[in-house]
């Protein structure tokens, strides 16, 4: 008990209470594989429209289900849909980056030149033509959102490598007969952490609101799954009559937002502190 | 005409200027000497009215011809200050390239100045308005901005610039360090203040800049018969323009006196360490090169370029040559050092031997293993990701990459990084801890074990004690000839100062402009220079 208590204290506020919002996020998104309150797709003639009660806590929506367990299923689409986005754009682009940043050149112009392309779409728009042709689901939400988010990424990777590249531990590193690909990855690559952290969470927030944005136009998660964006879209018509079936997954979406941009804040704030 | 009475300043927490109390004389130059951290620069930015809001004044009082400018627990009379700013004391930077605003042209900034403190311009206007009408105010207006450009020249020229009608529309990167600092003290001193603070003006230039910047502020401090404030961390230019000195640690003065007497007969413990530790011209190294030493690198007729524009996709680029047929060897087990001023081609001729630059014409033949490099800058040349043990390991682990008979066990590669760390003075105890746990001393240690711990032939030493404090300088010098003297591994020795040339060198190698002016064994070059411009530098 003694030892929990001192890391606790070890700890700044920004990572712990960003770790207990995302935490129980977290943990309502994995429960709801195997248990929610209601069944996230049984209706009821009867309950539509229910207002937030202790039998339903965020209420009923159009078709009389639980808006609590869709909320927890959506959860679990967003969370899992955002983070994949946000691992294959980040990868992509810590390759990309460090490659064309380190060597530059020829090869360094024309990505560069592709990712100014695709900067240049509306990141919507972009998703939208993927999606046309790969025609809509979970996993195509993902891969193309993927593509559009990866610019940003190479981009920062680049120009903290270009950065790096002279600097004189990498210049001794090399001399030192270091091989190219370690210096890339061993000797440069944690020395961005603190930059690249900072855009992994915006990306992320990013991708949560994309993804619900995709949900909300329809093309991203398809009925009967629950996914934050679709109930938002979803509940637009009754915001008159049941304004907590809009509320409900629209405050999921901030608290989510919110609690991981604390945590990454946190995380960052402990690494700064070591270095 | 200044005092300054039991003065502390303190940054949330800790004093870092503790009960200074001195001061200044008409006509004074008065000399602050200390390392960094000593809290000279404190004391000079709080008599200034600019030390950040977040310092508090503890305890003392400032005074300016028995005007109180401030005192401890009243907050600082800005309006006051301001009137005394620039007018009565001026201050000079120790950043040239900095100092200056890059997007204006040197004579309106000059200007500027004067137009800041000229305090009767808005009543000229007025009463010249109201009689002559827009012309007559328009054609006094002309005047009154002739008379203050051609006061912005004589500045300028005053302090030793030439062709000033030309300089006056120049932007501050058409100028080099020197005439920067020039243009910074034409600043200072357009106002004739009673007063001029000058903190570490000359650090960032070259010596024979620094001597000529010494010998204007002189001439200005004679002329004009203002008092001088001179900060600095080098005792040599200290005792050659000041009148009186103090000596300041850890935020107390501890020693005071006249220049010759603190010189010659130190009292504190804290003087005499710091004047010893001055590199001067004794206390030669021991050679231990061998009479039929063979040379480890052989340099023949090396011309090294610089590429401009060269990460443009369309931009032309052009190759500018920067060191110009360099021909000569560094032997087994000597020091070689290499002297000249900033922009000379010391470093292009290193990174070229070194192979990190390819754009060369000519020879070079290494008889040795991988060379290594030590680096200026301590906060640069370690990454900070890292721990201290793993930077240590890293040399041994690429080379067991490299040749897999030379590959050793993880338990051989810590044991070799323990025993390098007591070679380099630090204990075993260093081996966990992080570059941003150590000082630069302790950084540069680590530097030079890492370069030393494959045992290469040769290490190339690029300023390695230019950026650190005297008596550390002192130290790692002393350090560097130990492990030479115990490991035999030949050095080429880049420096700019050539007191610490000599002290580490067998041979010295003199280079100016890319050109190498001369070769010659260190005691010999010292009593015979051939060349004119190494005499200058030995001045």
């Amino acid at each position: 008990m003694k030892k929990v208590g001192g890391w606790f204290r070890k700890q700044n506020a920004y990572f712990l209470v960003g770790l207990a919002m995302t935490g129980l996020v977290v943990v309502l998104g994995i429960l709801s594989l195997f248990w929610t309150p209601y069944s996230t797709t049984a209706m009821s003639a009867t309950e539509r429209f229910h207002a937030p009660a202790l039998k339903h806590i965020f209420g009923t929506d159009n078709f009389g289900r639980d808006i609590f367990s869709r909320v927890m299923q959506g959860i679990g689409t967003t969370v899992i849909v955002s983070s994949a986005i946000v691992l294959i754009s980040s990868c992509a682009g810590i390759l990309i980056g460090a490659v064309t940043g380190y060597f530059g050149g020829i090869l360094d112009e024309i990505i560069m030149r592709i990712t100014d392309a695709v900067n240049s779409f509306p990141s919507i728009l972009l998703a939208l033509v993927v999606i046309s042709i790969l025609g809509s689901g979970k996993q195509n939400v993902i891969f193309s959102l993927g593509i559009v988010f990866t610019p940003s990424y190479v981009r920062i990777v680049r120009s903290e490598f270009i950065r790096l590249r002279d600097a004189d531990f990498v210049c001794r590193a090399k001399l030192m007969g270091v091989s190219k690909l370690r210096i890339l990855f061993v000797h440069i690559l944690p020395n961005i952490f603190s930059v690249f952290w900072v855009s992994v969470t915006i990306g992320f927030n990013n991708a949560i609101l994309a993804e619900s944005g995709m949900s909300y136009l329809g093309i991203g998660v398809q009925p009967p799954d629950a996914s934050l964006g679709k109930m938002l879209s979803d509940a637009q018509g009754y915001l008159g009559r049941a304004p907590w079936y809009a509320l409900a997954p629209g405050l999921t979406i901030v608290w989510i937002v919110l609690g991981f941009s604390l945590l990454s804040e946190g995380i960052r704030r402990k690494q700064e502190g070591q270095r | 005409m200044i005092k300054i009475k039991h003065l502390s300043v303190a940054f949330d927490g800790p004093e870092v200027v503790k009960d200074v109390s001195f001061e200044i004389g008409d006509g004074e130059i008065l000399g602050v000497v200390g390392e960094s951290g000593s809290g000279k620069s404190v004391t000079a930015l709080t008599l200034m009215g600019l030390v950040a809001e977040t310092a508090t004044v503890t305890t003392g009082q400032i005074y300016y011809d028995d005007q109180l400018l401030l005192e401890a627990g009243k907050p600082r009379n800005e309006a006051l200050y301001r009137s005394y700013q620039g007018r009565k004391m001026s201050m000079i930077f120790q950043e040239p390239m900095t100092s200056l605003n890059p997007t204006m042209k040197i004579g309106p900034q000059v200007e500027e100045v004067l137009l800041l403190h000229d305090g009767k311009k808005g009543g000229n206007r007025k009463e010249n308005g109201a009689g002559q009408g827009v012309a007559g105010w328009l054609s006094e207006r002309r005047e009154e901005k002739d008379r203050r450009k051609n006061k912005v020249l004589d500045a300028l020229r005053s302090v030793g610039l030439k062709d000033v009608e030309r300089l006056y529309d120049c932007y501050p990167h058409q100028l080099s360090g020197g005439m920067r600092q020039r243009v910074m003290i034409a600043m200072a001193v357009i106002l004739h203040p009673g007063l001029i603070i000058a903190d570490e003006p000359t650090t960032a230039l070259d010596v024979t800049i620094q001597n000529q910047i010494i010998d204007l502020l002189r001439k200005i401090n004679q002329e004009q018969k203002n008092s001088l404030l001179f900060i600095t961390h080098d005792l040599n230019l200290a005792r050659r323009l000041c009148d009186r000195i103090l000596v300041m640690q850890n935020g107390r003065i501890v020693e005071e006196g006249e220049t010759e007497e603190v010189f010659t007969a130190p009292k504190g413990e804290y003087t005499k360490m710091l004047i010893s530790a001055v590199p001067g011209r004794g206390g030669k190294k021991k050679s231990v090169r061998s009479k039929d030493a063979k040379p480890l690198v052989e340099v023949r007729d090396l011309n090294v370029f610089y590429r401009e524009n060269a990460n443009s996709l369309f931009g032309k680029t052009v190759k500018k040559c920067v060191v110009h047929h360099a021909d000569f060897e560094v032997y087994e087990g000597e020091i070689l050092g290499l002297v000249g001023e900033s922009g000379c081609g010391k470093t292009s001729l290193s990174k070229a031997i070194l192979g990190l630059n390819t754009m060369v014409e000519g020879n070079v033949t290494h008889h040795s293993n991988r060379p290594q490099m030590v680096f200026q800058d301590p906060y640069g040349s370690l990454n900070p990701t890292k721990t201290v043990g793993w930077l240590l390991e890293e040399p041994l682990r690429a080379q067991g990459a490299l040749e897999p008979s030379k590959a050793l066990t993880e338990k051989d590669r810590k044991a070799a990084a323990h025993d390098m760390l007591q070679k380099v003075g630090l204990g075993e105890q260093y081996y966990e801890r992080r570059p941003s746990q150590l000082s630069g001393g302790q950084r540069q240690r680590i530097s030079i074990g890492q370069a030393l711990i494959t045992r290469p032939g040769l290490v190339i030493a690029d300023e390695p004690v230019s950026a650190l404090d005297v008596t550390i300088q002192a130290q790692i010098l002393d350090l560097i000839r130990r492990l030479q003297e115990e490991l035999k591994t030949a050095f080429l020795f880049i420096s700019h100062d050539i007191n610490v040339i000599y002290q580490v060198s067998d041979r010295i190698m003199v280079m100016k402009d890319g050109n190498i002016l001369e070769i010659g064994e260190t005691e010999e070059l010292f009593r015979k220079p051939k060349d004119p411009y190494t005499k200058e530098l030995l001045r």
